[in-house]
Protein backbone atom coordinates (compact mmCIF):
# COMPACT_ATOMS: atom_id res chain seq x y z
CA UNK A 1 0.00 0.00 0.00
CA UNK A 2 2.80 2.43 0.51
CA UNK A 3 4.26 2.55 -3.44
CA UNK A 4 0.86 3.66 -4.33
CA UNK A 5 0.39 7.29 -5.83
CA UNK A 6 -2.54 7.94 -3.63
CA UNK A 7 -3.56 5.69 -0.99
CA UNK A 8 -6.46 8.45 -0.12
CA UNK A 9 -7.93 7.67 -2.58
CA UNK A 10 -7.74 3.68 -3.38
CA UNK A 11 -8.66 3.05 0.85
CA UNK A 12 -12.30 4.11 1.02
CA UNK A 13 -13.02 2.07 -2.43
CA UNK A 14 -11.94 -1.12 -0.93
CA UNK A 15 -13.75 -0.29 2.65
CA UNK A 16 -16.48 -0.45 0.85
CA UNK A 17 -16.02 -3.22 -0.95
CA UNK A 18 -15.74 -5.58 1.94
CA UNK A 19 -16.28 -5.47 5.67
CA UNK A 20 -13.62 -5.09 8.23
CA UNK A 21 -13.36 -8.06 10.68
CA UNK A 22 -10.61 -7.01 12.76
CA UNK A 23 -12.87 -5.02 15.32
CA UNK A 24 -15.32 -8.40 15.16
CA UNK A 25 -12.36 -10.35 16.11
CA UNK A 26 -11.20 -8.03 19.04
CA UNK A 27 -14.81 -7.95 20.84
CA UNK A 28 -15.52 -11.78 19.81
CA UNK A 29 -14.21 -13.17 23.23
CA UNK A 30 -15.53 -10.85 25.97
CA UNK A 31 -18.85 -11.40 23.47
CA UNK A 32 -18.99 -14.90 22.94
CA UNK A 33 -17.94 -15.45 26.83
CA UNK A 34 -20.82 -13.07 28.14
CA UNK A 35 -23.08 -15.10 26.17
CA UNK A 36 -22.08 -18.48 27.74
CA UNK A 37 -22.11 -17.53 30.77
CA UNK A 38 -24.80 -14.83 31.13
CA UNK A 39 -27.52 -14.97 28.55
CA UNK A 40 -27.45 -18.46 27.63
CA UNK A 41 -27.81 -19.06 31.80
CA UNK A 42 -30.53 -16.15 31.77
CA UNK A 43 -32.18 -17.90 28.88
CA UNK A 44 -32.29 -21.33 30.58
CA UNK A 45 -33.62 -20.03 33.86
CA UNK A 46 -36.81 -19.05 32.31
CA UNK A 47 -37.02 -22.38 31.08
CA UNK A 48 -36.20 -24.32 33.83
CA UNK A 49 -38.65 -21.95 35.64
CA UNK A 50 -41.26 -23.33 33.66
CA UNK A 51 -40.53 -27.03 34.81
CA UNK A 52 -40.73 -29.12 37.87
CA UNK A 53 -36.95 -29.92 37.86
CA UNK A 54 -35.19 -31.37 40.24
CA UNK A 55 -31.11 -31.84 40.68
CA UNK A 56 -31.78 -35.33 41.17
CA UNK A 57 -33.76 -35.96 37.82
CA UNK A 58 -33.17 -33.59 35.70
CA UNK A 59 -33.30 -35.42 32.88
CA UNK A 60 -37.01 -36.21 33.50
CA UNK A 61 -37.88 -32.57 33.87
CA UNK A 62 -41.21 -31.84 32.31
CA UNK A 63 -42.73 -28.64 31.60
CA UNK A 64 -45.56 -26.80 33.57
CA UNK A 65 -46.10 -23.66 31.95
CA UNK A 66 -47.13 -20.87 35.10
CA UNK A 67 -47.46 -23.94 37.74
CA UNK A 68 -44.84 -22.37 39.64
CA UNK A 69 -45.78 -18.89 39.48
CA UNK A 70 -49.26 -20.05 40.44
CA UNK A 71 -47.47 -21.86 43.03
CA UNK A 72 -45.59 -18.46 44.76
CA UNK A 73 -49.20 -16.93 45.26
CA UNK A 74 -50.08 -19.49 47.53
CA UNK A 75 -46.60 -19.76 49.07
CA UNK A 76 -46.32 -17.92 52.00
CA UNK A 77 -42.23 -18.13 52.39
CA UNK A 78 -42.76 -16.36 49.42
CA UNK A 79 -45.40 -13.80 49.78
CA UNK A 80 -43.58 -12.90 53.40
CA UNK A 81 -40.40 -12.94 51.27
CA UNK A 82 -41.21 -9.71 49.63
CA UNK A 83 -41.68 -7.66 52.84
CA UNK A 84 -38.41 -9.10 54.10
CA UNK A 85 -36.71 -8.24 51.09
CA UNK A 86 -37.51 -4.57 51.41
CA UNK A 87 -37.20 -4.53 55.27
CA UNK A 88 -33.35 -5.18 54.31
CA UNK A 89 -32.99 -2.99 51.53
CA UNK A 90 -33.87 -0.40 53.36
CA UNK A 91 -32.73 -1.11 56.78
CA UNK A 92 -29.10 -1.80 54.88
CA UNK A 93 -29.37 0.98 52.14
CA UNK A 94 -30.48 3.44 54.82
CA UNK A 95 -27.88 2.73 57.55
CA UNK A 96 -24.54 2.68 54.72
CA UNK A 97 -25.37 5.79 53.81
CA UNK A 98 -25.75 7.01 57.61
CA UNK A 99 -22.10 5.92 58.37
CA UNK A 100 -20.75 6.80 54.98
CA UNK A 101 -22.19 10.20 54.26
CA UNK A 102 -20.13 11.57 57.68
CA UNK A 103 -16.80 9.52 56.94
CA UNK A 104 -16.82 11.07 53.35
CA UNK A 105 -17.41 14.48 54.87
CA UNK A 106 -14.65 14.19 57.48
CA UNK A 107 -12.66 12.87 54.46
CA UNK A 108 -12.96 15.60 52.71
CA UNK A 109 -11.21 17.29 55.12
CA UNK A 110 -7.69 18.89 54.77
CA UNK A 111 -5.50 17.41 57.24
CA UNK A 112 -2.58 15.25 57.89
CA UNK A 113 -2.39 11.45 57.19
CA UNK A 114 -5.57 11.60 55.34
CA UNK A 115 -4.84 9.27 52.76
CA UNK A 116 -3.82 7.03 55.43
CA UNK A 117 -7.43 6.83 57.09
CA UNK A 118 -8.83 6.81 53.92
CA UNK A 119 -6.67 3.42 52.69
CA UNK A 120 -8.05 2.42 56.63
CA UNK A 121 -11.54 3.02 55.85
CA UNK A 122 -11.46 0.70 52.85
CA UNK A 123 -10.29 -2.23 54.75
CA UNK A 124 -13.95 -3.74 55.55
CA UNK A 125 -14.60 -3.82 51.78
CA UNK A 126 -11.81 -5.59 50.92
CA UNK A 127 -12.54 -8.13 53.40
CA UNK A 128 -14.51 -11.15 51.91
CA UNK A 129 -18.04 -11.12 53.02
CA UNK A 130 -17.44 -14.53 54.22
CA UNK A 131 -14.99 -13.68 56.75
CA UNK A 132 -17.25 -10.24 57.83
CA UNK A 133 -20.18 -12.99 58.57
CA UNK A 134 -17.54 -14.81 60.66
CA UNK A 135 -15.99 -11.62 62.48
CA UNK A 136 -19.75 -10.72 63.42
CA UNK A 137 -20.44 -14.01 64.47
CA UNK A 138 -17.47 -14.22 66.55
CA UNK A 139 -18.33 -11.05 68.59
CA UNK A 140 -21.78 -11.42 68.85
CA UNK A 141 -21.43 -15.34 70.01
CA UNK A 142 -23.20 -16.19 73.13
CA UNK A 143 -20.55 -18.05 74.94
CA UNK A 144 -17.86 -15.97 74.39
CA UNK A 145 -18.59 -12.70 72.12
CA UNK A 146 -17.30 -9.35 73.23
CA UNK A 147 -20.41 -7.93 72.60
CA UNK A 148 -22.26 -10.21 75.57
CA UNK A 149 -19.31 -9.49 77.81
CA UNK A 150 -19.01 -5.66 77.36
CA UNK A 151 -22.95 -5.27 77.96
CA UNK A 152 -23.07 -7.06 80.65
CA UNK A 153 -19.86 -4.93 81.88
CA UNK A 154 -21.61 -2.28 81.45
CA UNK A 155 -24.42 -3.35 83.52
CA UNK A 156 -27.14 -3.47 80.80
CA UNK A 157 -27.58 -7.03 80.61
CA UNK A 158 -27.79 -9.34 83.34
CA UNK A 159 -26.30 -12.46 81.82
CA UNK A 160 -25.26 -13.67 78.36
CA UNK A 161 -27.59 -13.76 75.70
CA UNK A 162 -27.82 -16.01 72.56
CA UNK A 163 -28.20 -13.39 69.41
CA UNK A 164 -28.55 -15.62 66.79
CA UNK A 165 -31.12 -17.43 68.01
CA UNK A 166 -33.65 -14.28 67.84
CA UNK A 167 -35.36 -13.45 64.25
CA UNK A 168 -35.26 -9.61 65.41
CA UNK A 169 -31.66 -9.39 66.85
CA UNK A 170 -29.84 -11.69 64.17
CA UNK A 171 -32.03 -9.78 61.46
CA UNK A 172 -30.28 -6.67 62.78
CA UNK A 173 -26.88 -8.29 63.50
CA UNK A 174 -26.66 -9.06 59.80
CA UNK A 175 -27.54 -5.77 58.58
CA UNK A 176 -24.49 -4.34 60.49
CA UNK A 177 -22.27 -6.74 58.97
CA UNK A 178 -23.41 -6.02 55.55
CA UNK A 179 -23.01 -2.11 56.70
CA UNK A 180 -19.87 -2.77 57.91
CA UNK A 181 -19.04 -4.51 54.45
CA UNK A 182 -20.65 -1.74 51.93
CA UNK A 183 -20.06 1.45 53.71
CA UNK A 184 -16.39 1.97 52.51
CA UNK A 185 -17.41 2.10 48.76
CA UNK A 186 -20.16 4.20 49.25
CA UNK A 187 -18.34 6.65 51.08
CA UNK A 188 -15.31 6.27 48.70
CA UNK A 189 -17.85 6.96 45.97
CA UNK A 190 -19.62 10.20 47.59
CA UNK A 191 -16.14 11.57 48.88
CA UNK A 192 -15.50 11.40 44.49
CA UNK A 193 -18.83 13.13 44.39
CA UNK A 194 -17.89 16.25 46.90
CA UNK A 195 -14.69 16.78 45.58
CA UNK A 196 -16.20 17.84 42.44
CA UNK A 197 -17.50 20.94 44.35
CA UNK A 198 -15.67 23.28 43.28
CA UNK A 199 -14.02 24.99 46.32
CA UNK A 200 -14.62 28.70 45.00
CA UNK A 201 -18.66 28.31 46.05
CA UNK A 202 -17.95 27.58 49.61
CA UNK A 203 -15.68 30.62 49.49
CA UNK A 204 -18.39 32.87 48.14
CA UNK A 205 -20.67 31.64 50.60
CA UNK A 206 -18.31 32.86 53.66
CA UNK A 207 -18.06 36.01 52.31
CA UNK A 208 -21.64 36.44 52.08
CA UNK A 209 -21.30 35.19 55.79
CA UNK A 210 -22.64 31.93 55.37
CA UNK A 211 -23.09 29.18 58.27
CA UNK A 212 -21.50 26.12 57.85
CA UNK A 213 -24.37 24.58 58.31
CA UNK A 214 -26.42 26.78 55.49
CA UNK A 215 -23.42 25.94 53.20
CA UNK A 216 -23.59 22.20 53.83
CA UNK A 217 -27.36 22.28 53.45
CA UNK A 218 -27.37 25.17 50.54
CA UNK A 219 -24.27 23.80 48.72
CA UNK A 220 -22.86 19.88 49.56
CA UNK A 221 -26.21 18.72 49.39
CA UNK A 222 -27.43 19.85 46.60
CA UNK A 223 -24.33 18.97 44.61
CA UNK A 224 -24.10 15.44 45.84
CA UNK A 225 -27.77 14.89 45.72
CA UNK A 226 -27.50 13.04 42.15
CA UNK A 227 -25.14 10.94 43.33
CA UNK A 228 -26.66 10.03 46.62
CA UNK A 229 -30.41 9.04 44.66
CA UNK A 230 -27.73 7.05 42.45
CA UNK A 231 -26.14 4.82 44.61
CA UNK A 232 -29.79 4.15 46.91
CA UNK A 233 -31.03 2.73 43.60
CA UNK A 234 -27.94 0.72 42.75
CA UNK A 235 -27.93 -0.53 46.19
CA UNK A 236 -30.86 -1.84 46.96
CA UNK A 237 -30.85 -3.69 43.61
CA UNK A 238 -27.63 -4.97 44.83
CA UNK A 239 -29.24 -5.85 48.31
CA UNK A 240 -32.48 -7.80 46.75
CA UNK A 241 -30.02 -10.09 44.98
CA UNK A 242 -27.59 -10.37 47.82
CA UNK A 243 -27.24 -13.96 49.90
CA UNK A 244 -23.72 -14.35 50.58
CA UNK A 245 -24.20 -12.61 54.22
CA UNK A 246 -27.59 -14.05 55.63
CA UNK A 247 -27.11 -17.32 54.22
CA UNK A 248 -23.35 -17.25 55.98
CA UNK A 249 -24.30 -16.06 59.04
CA UNK A 250 -27.80 -17.45 59.62
CA UNK A 251 -28.60 -20.06 56.87
CA UNK A 252 -31.93 -18.16 56.33
CA UNK A 253 -33.44 -18.55 60.00
CA UNK A 254 -34.03 -18.90 62.65
CA UNK A 255 -36.96 -20.10 60.99
CA UNK A 256 -37.62 -18.65 57.81
CA UNK A 257 -37.07 -14.91 59.70
CA UNK A 258 -34.19 -14.18 57.10
CA UNK A 259 -35.58 -15.32 54.06
CA UNK A 260 -35.47 -12.76 51.64
CA UNK A 261 -36.90 -13.68 48.25
CA UNK A 262 -33.26 -13.92 47.12
CA UNK A 263 -32.06 -16.19 50.08
CA UNK A 264 -35.29 -18.41 49.78
CA UNK A 265 -34.30 -19.08 46.35
CA UNK A 266 -31.12 -19.91 46.96
CA UNK A 267 -32.56 -22.49 49.66
CA UNK A 268 -34.82 -24.48 47.46
CA UNK A 269 -31.62 -24.64 44.68
CA UNK A 270 -29.83 -26.27 47.83
CA UNK A 271 -32.94 -28.78 48.25
CA UNK A 272 -32.76 -29.27 44.54
CA UNK A 273 -35.73 -27.98 43.88
CA UNK A 274 -34.20 -26.06 41.07
CA UNK A 275 -37.24 -25.14 38.85
CA UNK A 276 -38.94 -23.56 41.74
CA UNK A 277 -35.92 -21.88 42.51
CA UNK A 278 -35.81 -20.57 38.89
CA UNK A 279 -39.03 -19.31 39.15
CA UNK A 280 -38.80 -17.49 41.97
CA UNK A 281 -35.47 -15.56 40.93
CA UNK A 282 -36.82 -14.41 37.22
CA UNK A 283 -39.89 -13.09 39.64
CA UNK A 284 -37.06 -11.28 41.48
CA UNK A 285 -35.23 -10.59 38.78
CA UNK A 286 -38.10 -9.10 36.39
CA UNK A 287 -39.39 -6.99 39.37
CA UNK A 288 -35.77 -5.36 39.63
CA UNK A 289 -35.77 -4.76 36.11
CA UNK A 290 -37.83 -2.16 36.00
CA UNK A 291 -35.55 -0.04 38.51
CA UNK A 292 -32.05 -1.97 36.58
CA UNK A 293 -33.94 -0.20 33.26
CA UNK A 294 -33.13 3.16 34.44
CA UNK A 295 -29.58 1.92 35.23
CA UNK A 296 -28.67 0.45 32.59
CA UNK A 297 -29.63 3.44 30.21
CA UNK A 298 -27.58 5.86 32.33
CA UNK A 299 -24.48 3.46 31.96
CA UNK A 300 -24.99 3.19 28.05
CA UNK A 301 -25.23 6.58 27.50
CA UNK A 302 -21.94 7.47 29.88
CA UNK A 303 -20.02 4.49 28.50
CA UNK A 304 -21.27 5.61 24.59
CA UNK A 305 -19.88 8.68 25.25
CA UNK A 306 -16.41 7.76 26.59
CA UNK A 307 -15.94 5.27 24.08
CA UNK A 308 -16.31 7.97 21.48
CA UNK B 1 -17.28 22.44 55.02
CA UNK B 2 -13.53 22.36 53.74
CA UNK B 3 -10.45 24.33 55.20
CA UNK B 4 -11.76 26.95 57.36
CA UNK B 5 -9.84 29.14 59.62
CA UNK B 6 -11.52 29.11 63.36
CA UNK B 7 -10.85 31.04 66.42
CA UNK B 8 -7.53 28.82 67.44
CA UNK B 9 -6.42 25.62 65.44
CA UNK B 10 -5.63 23.43 68.40
CA UNK B 11 -9.54 22.48 68.72
CA UNK B 12 -9.91 21.77 65.34
CA UNK B 13 -7.14 19.58 65.51
CA UNK B 14 -8.65 17.63 68.24
CA UNK B 15 -11.59 16.98 66.36
CA UNK B 16 -9.85 16.05 63.50
CA UNK B 17 -7.77 13.12 65.43
CA UNK B 18 -11.33 12.09 66.90
CA UNK B 19 -12.72 11.78 63.77
CA UNK B 20 -9.67 9.75 62.88
CA UNK B 21 -9.45 7.44 65.18
CA UNK B 22 -13.06 6.45 65.32
CA UNK B 23 -13.13 5.97 61.91
CA UNK B 24 -10.09 3.62 62.06
CA UNK B 25 -11.70 2.36 65.31
CA UNK B 26 -14.60 1.26 63.15
CA UNK B 27 -13.36 -0.03 60.29
CA UNK B 28 -9.98 -2.10 61.92
CA UNK B 29 -11.41 -2.88 65.41
CA UNK B 30 -13.40 -5.97 64.37
CA UNK B 31 -10.31 -7.52 62.57
CA UNK B 32 -7.53 -6.62 65.49
CA UNK B 33 -10.37 -8.62 67.41
CA UNK B 34 -10.18 -11.88 65.53
CA UNK B 35 -6.78 -11.60 65.10
CA UNK B 36 -6.28 -11.16 68.81
CA UNK B 37 -8.41 -14.84 68.99
CA UNK B 38 -6.19 -15.75 66.40
CA UNK B 39 -3.12 -15.73 68.66
CA UNK B 40 -5.00 -16.90 72.00
CA UNK B 41 -4.71 -20.38 73.01
CA UNK B 42 -7.21 -22.47 72.82
CA UNK B 43 -7.98 -24.66 76.07
CA UNK B 44 -9.38 -27.55 74.07
CA UNK B 45 -7.76 -27.28 70.59
CA UNK B 46 -9.18 -30.90 70.39
CA UNK B 47 -11.32 -31.07 66.96
CA UNK B 48 -13.33 -34.69 68.20
CA UNK B 49 -14.35 -33.10 71.85
CA UNK B 50 -14.17 -28.97 71.36
CA UNK B 51 -15.80 -27.78 74.37
CA UNK B 52 -16.61 -24.26 72.97
CA UNK B 53 -17.59 -22.84 77.03
CA UNK B 54 -14.76 -22.98 77.67
CA UNK B 55 -13.22 -20.41 75.64
CA UNK B 56 -13.89 -16.84 77.54
CA UNK B 57 -13.78 -13.40 76.05
CA UNK B 58 -10.39 -12.32 76.12
CA UNK B 59 -8.82 -8.86 75.24
CA UNK B 60 -5.17 -9.79 75.63
CA UNK B 61 -4.14 -12.97 75.76
CA UNK B 62 -1.23 -13.59 78.77
CA UNK B 63 0.57 -16.64 76.59
CA UNK B 64 0.29 -15.73 72.81
CA UNK B 65 0.63 -18.30 70.01
CA UNK B 66 0.94 -19.40 66.46
CA UNK B 67 -0.67 -22.79 67.75
CA UNK B 68 -3.82 -21.64 65.93
CA UNK B 69 -1.80 -20.78 62.64
CA UNK B 70 -0.30 -24.40 62.75
CA UNK B 71 -3.31 -26.44 63.10
CA UNK B 72 -5.30 -24.26 60.67
CA UNK B 73 -2.96 -26.01 57.74
CA UNK B 74 -2.27 -28.89 59.95
CA UNK B 75 -5.65 -30.22 60.61
CA UNK B 76 -7.58 -28.49 58.04
CA UNK B 77 -6.71 -28.89 55.08
CA UNK B 78 -6.20 -25.23 54.70
CA UNK B 79 -3.16 -25.04 52.36
CA UNK B 80 -5.21 -26.61 49.53
CA UNK B 81 -8.45 -24.51 49.89
CA UNK B 82 -5.26 -21.46 49.78
CA UNK B 83 -3.94 -22.97 46.74
CA UNK B 84 -7.01 -23.35 45.22
CA UNK B 85 -8.46 -19.51 45.52
CA UNK B 86 -5.19 -19.02 44.29
CA UNK B 87 -5.67 -20.76 40.91
CA UNK B 88 -9.05 -19.16 40.58
CA UNK B 89 -8.47 -15.92 40.92
CA UNK B 90 -5.38 -15.77 39.16
CA UNK B 91 -6.85 -17.81 36.31
CA UNK B 92 -9.52 -15.01 36.02
CA UNK B 93 -7.60 -12.02 36.21
CA UNK B 94 -5.55 -13.15 33.65
CA UNK B 95 -8.36 -14.76 31.21
CA UNK B 96 -10.50 -10.95 32.59
CA UNK B 97 -7.26 -9.29 31.26
CA UNK B 98 -6.83 -10.76 28.30
CA UNK B 99 -10.21 -10.49 26.83
CA UNK B 100 -11.80 -7.01 28.49
CA UNK B 101 -8.18 -5.24 26.87
CA UNK B 102 -9.17 -6.59 23.46
CA UNK B 103 -12.87 -5.94 23.84
CA UNK B 104 -12.12 -2.22 24.59
CA UNK B 105 -9.59 -1.90 22.33
CA UNK B 106 -12.17 -2.46 19.32
CA UNK B 107 -14.59 -0.87 21.25
CA UNK B 108 -12.86 2.51 21.64
CA UNK B 109 -10.83 2.60 18.82
CA UNK B 110 -12.90 0.89 15.76
CA UNK B 111 -15.77 1.65 13.81
CA UNK B 112 -18.43 -0.82 13.09
CA UNK B 113 -21.75 -2.05 12.26
CA UNK B 114 -23.62 -3.22 15.48
CA UNK B 115 -20.89 -1.16 17.99
CA UNK B 116 -23.02 0.43 20.29
CA UNK B 117 -25.52 -2.22 20.19
CA UNK B 118 -22.67 -4.64 21.23
CA UNK B 119 -22.06 -2.35 23.82
CA UNK B 120 -25.33 -2.55 25.18
CA UNK B 121 -25.54 -6.20 24.82
CA UNK B 122 -22.47 -6.33 27.12
CA UNK B 123 -24.24 -3.85 29.70
CA UNK B 124 -27.15 -5.74 29.72
CA UNK B 125 -24.97 -8.98 30.54
CA UNK B 126 -23.64 -7.07 33.42
CA UNK B 127 -26.65 -6.05 34.91
CA UNK B 128 -28.58 -9.59 35.10
CA UNK B 129 -28.78 -10.92 38.83
CA UNK B 130 -26.61 -13.43 39.74
CA UNK B 131 -29.53 -14.63 41.29
CA UNK B 132 -30.42 -15.73 38.16
CA UNK B 133 -27.48 -16.81 37.11
CA UNK B 134 -27.21 -19.40 40.16
CA UNK B 135 -29.25 -22.59 39.01
CA UNK B 136 -28.83 -22.01 35.17
CA UNK B 137 -25.22 -22.14 35.80
CA UNK B 138 -25.14 -25.43 37.91
CA UNK B 139 -27.35 -26.75 35.48
CA UNK B 140 -25.34 -26.07 32.50
CA UNK B 141 -21.96 -26.62 34.43
CA UNK B 142 -22.68 -30.20 35.27
CA UNK B 143 -23.52 -30.83 31.81
CA UNK B 144 -20.64 -30.01 30.64
CA UNK B 145 -18.66 -31.98 33.28
CA UNK B 146 -17.25 -27.87 34.17
CA UNK B 147 -18.18 -27.88 37.80
CA UNK B 148 -15.42 -29.17 40.40
CA UNK B 149 -12.87 -27.77 37.73
CA UNK B 150 -10.88 -25.06 38.54
CA UNK B 151 -11.43 -24.11 35.13
CA UNK B 152 -14.97 -23.95 35.24
CA UNK B 153 -14.91 -21.82 38.17
CA UNK B 154 -12.83 -19.50 36.28
CA UNK B 155 -15.26 -19.08 33.49
CA UNK B 156 -18.14 -18.32 35.95
CA UNK B 157 -16.23 -15.84 38.54
CA UNK B 158 -16.12 -14.41 34.44
CA UNK B 159 -19.68 -13.29 34.37
CA UNK B 160 -19.12 -10.48 36.59
CA UNK B 161 -15.17 -9.42 36.62
CA UNK B 162 -15.22 -9.36 33.17
CA UNK B 163 -17.72 -6.66 31.90
CA UNK B 164 -16.50 -4.67 34.60
CA UNK B 165 -13.04 -4.90 33.75
CA UNK B 166 -13.91 -3.81 30.18
CA UNK B 167 -15.71 -0.98 31.64
CA UNK B 168 -12.68 -0.02 33.63
CA UNK B 169 -10.95 -0.14 30.42
CA UNK B 170 -12.78 1.25 28.19
CA UNK B 171 -12.62 4.70 30.07
CA UNK B 172 -9.52 4.30 30.28
CA UNK B 173 -8.15 3.51 26.62
CA UNK B 174 -10.47 6.28 25.64
CA UNK B 175 -8.36 9.02 27.76
CA UNK B 176 -5.35 7.93 24.97
CA UNK B 177 -4.82 10.32 22.18
CA UNK B 178 -5.49 8.29 18.87
CA UNK B 179 -2.06 10.27 17.45
CA UNK B 180 -0.15 8.40 18.81
CA UNK B 181 -1.73 4.90 17.49
CA UNK B 182 -1.59 6.31 13.87
CA UNK B 183 1.90 7.30 14.41
CA UNK B 184 3.05 4.15 15.58
CA UNK B 185 0.26 2.33 12.20
CA UNK B 186 2.83 5.17 9.85
CA UNK B 187 5.58 3.65 11.11
CA UNK B 188 4.59 0.20 10.23
CA UNK B 189 2.89 -1.66 13.70
CA UNK B 190 -0.08 -3.66 12.72
CA UNK B 191 -3.39 -3.21 14.83
CA UNK B 192 -2.67 -6.20 17.24
CA UNK B 193 1.04 -4.94 17.45
CA UNK B 194 -0.83 -1.07 18.04
CA UNK B 195 -2.56 -2.41 20.93
CA UNK B 196 0.57 -4.40 23.08
CA UNK B 197 3.30 -1.72 21.87
CA UNK B 198 1.57 1.32 22.67
CA UNK B 199 -1.99 1.22 24.54
CA UNK B 200 -1.07 -1.56 26.95
CA UNK B 201 1.96 0.08 28.19
CA UNK B 202 0.60 3.54 28.51
CA UNK B 203 -2.78 2.14 30.33
CA UNK B 204 -0.37 -0.21 32.98
CA UNK B 205 -2.40 2.15 36.39
CA UNK B 206 -5.71 0.89 34.70
CA UNK B 207 -4.31 -2.75 33.91
CA UNK B 208 -3.10 -2.65 37.12
CA UNK B 209 -6.20 -1.71 38.52
CA UNK B 210 -8.45 -3.99 36.46
CA UNK B 211 -6.67 -7.18 36.99
CA UNK B 212 -6.04 -6.63 40.70
CA UNK B 213 -9.99 -5.95 41.09
CA UNK B 214 -10.72 -8.82 39.44
CA UNK B 215 -8.15 -10.67 41.75
CA UNK B 216 -10.27 -9.79 44.76
CA UNK B 217 -13.42 -10.05 43.34
CA UNK B 218 -13.07 -13.59 42.95
CA UNK B 219 -11.17 -14.36 45.64
CA UNK B 220 -13.81 -12.63 48.10
CA UNK B 221 -16.78 -13.97 45.90
CA UNK B 222 -18.59 -17.40 48.11
CA UNK B 223 -21.65 -17.96 46.26
CA UNK B 224 -20.44 -19.40 42.79
CA UNK B 225 -17.56 -21.20 44.58
CA UNK B 226 -20.41 -22.44 47.24
CA UNK B 227 -23.17 -23.92 44.44
CA UNK B 228 -20.29 -25.54 42.28
CA UNK B 229 -17.67 -27.09 44.02
CA UNK B 230 -18.24 -30.11 46.02
CA UNK B 231 -14.57 -31.62 46.45
CA UNK B 232 -12.12 -30.15 48.59
CA UNK B 233 -9.95 -30.32 45.43
CA UNK B 234 -11.84 -27.13 44.32
CA UNK B 235 -13.23 -25.55 47.82
CA UNK B 236 -12.20 -22.34 47.97
CA UNK B 237 -11.40 -20.08 51.11
CA UNK B 238 -14.93 -18.75 51.75
CA UNK B 239 -16.73 -22.11 51.14
CA UNK B 240 -14.21 -22.76 54.17
CA UNK B 241 -15.29 -19.72 56.45
CA UNK B 242 -18.85 -20.89 56.14
CA UNK B 243 -18.12 -24.03 57.34
CA UNK B 244 -16.18 -22.68 60.00
CA UNK B 245 -19.17 -20.13 60.59
CA UNK B 246 -21.48 -23.25 61.19
CA UNK B 247 -18.83 -24.58 63.81
CA UNK B 248 -16.94 -27.32 62.10
CA UNK B 249 -14.28 -27.66 63.63
CA UNK B 250 -15.77 -25.93 66.52
CA UNK B 251 -12.63 -24.45 67.78
CA UNK B 252 -12.48 -20.91 67.29
CA UNK B 253 -8.43 -19.83 67.46
CA UNK B 254 -8.32 -22.13 64.67
CA UNK B 255 -11.37 -20.62 62.73
CA UNK B 256 -10.38 -16.78 63.76
CA UNK B 257 -6.62 -17.80 62.38
CA UNK B 258 -8.27 -19.12 58.87
CA UNK B 259 -10.03 -15.79 59.08
CA UNK B 260 -6.59 -14.02 58.69
CA UNK B 261 -4.85 -15.96 56.46
CA UNK B 262 -7.87 -15.66 54.43
CA UNK B 263 -7.70 -11.91 54.40
CA UNK B 264 -4.54 -10.97 54.54
CA UNK B 265 -3.58 -11.39 51.01
CA UNK B 266 -6.16 -8.96 49.51
CA UNK B 267 -5.51 -6.58 52.11
CA UNK B 268 -1.85 -6.67 51.20
CA UNK B 269 -2.56 -6.36 48.08
CA UNK B 270 -5.11 -3.30 48.29
CA UNK B 271 -2.98 -1.37 50.62
CA UNK B 272 -0.07 -1.64 48.42
CA UNK B 273 -2.17 -0.79 45.30
CA UNK B 274 -4.45 1.53 46.70
CA UNK B 275 -4.10 4.76 44.95
CA UNK B 276 -5.09 3.07 41.77
CA UNK B 277 -7.34 0.40 43.38
CA UNK B 278 -9.73 3.27 44.61
CA UNK B 279 -9.60 5.44 41.38
CA UNK B 280 -10.76 2.01 39.52
CA UNK B 281 -13.33 1.22 42.08
CA UNK B 282 -15.08 4.76 42.53
CA UNK B 283 -15.03 4.86 38.35
CA UNK B 284 -16.29 1.07 37.47
CA UNK B 285 -19.14 1.96 40.29
CA UNK B 286 -20.41 5.14 38.93
CA UNK B 287 -19.24 6.00 35.77
CA UNK B 288 -19.46 2.70 34.62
Amino acid sequence: MTDLPMPAVVKPRRRRKRIDLFPYLMIAPICLLLAAVTVYPTLKAIELAMTDASLLRLQRATFIGIANFKRMLGDQVFLDGLWRTLRWDVAVVSLELAVALPIALFLNLNFRGRGFVRAAMMVPYITPPAVVGLLFLYMFDGNFGVVNDLLVRAGVLDGYVAWMSSPTASFWIVVSAMVWYGTPLMALILLAALQTIPGELYEAAQVDGASPWSQFLNITIPHIMPTVFFLLLLRMIWMSNHIDMIFVMTGGGPGFSNHTEAVYSFMLTNQFQIGYASAIAVVLAAMLMFVSAFYVRHLARNVLVNAS
Amino acid sequence: MSTKRRKSAVPRRMLIGLGAFVILFYSLAPLLWIFVASITPEHTANFDRAWLSNRQVTYFPDSPTVANYVSLFATVPFGTYFRNSTIIAGGNMILTLVIASLGAYGFVRFRFFGRSSFLVATLVAYTIPSVVLLVPLLVIFRTYGLNNTHFGMVLAEATHSAPFVLLLLINYFSTLPRDLDEAAQVDGCGRLKVLWRIILPLSLPGLVAGGLLAFIMTWNNFLFAFLLTSTAEVKTLPVIMRQFALGEPAVWGVSAAGAIVSTLPVALIFLLFQRMLMSGLAAGAVKG
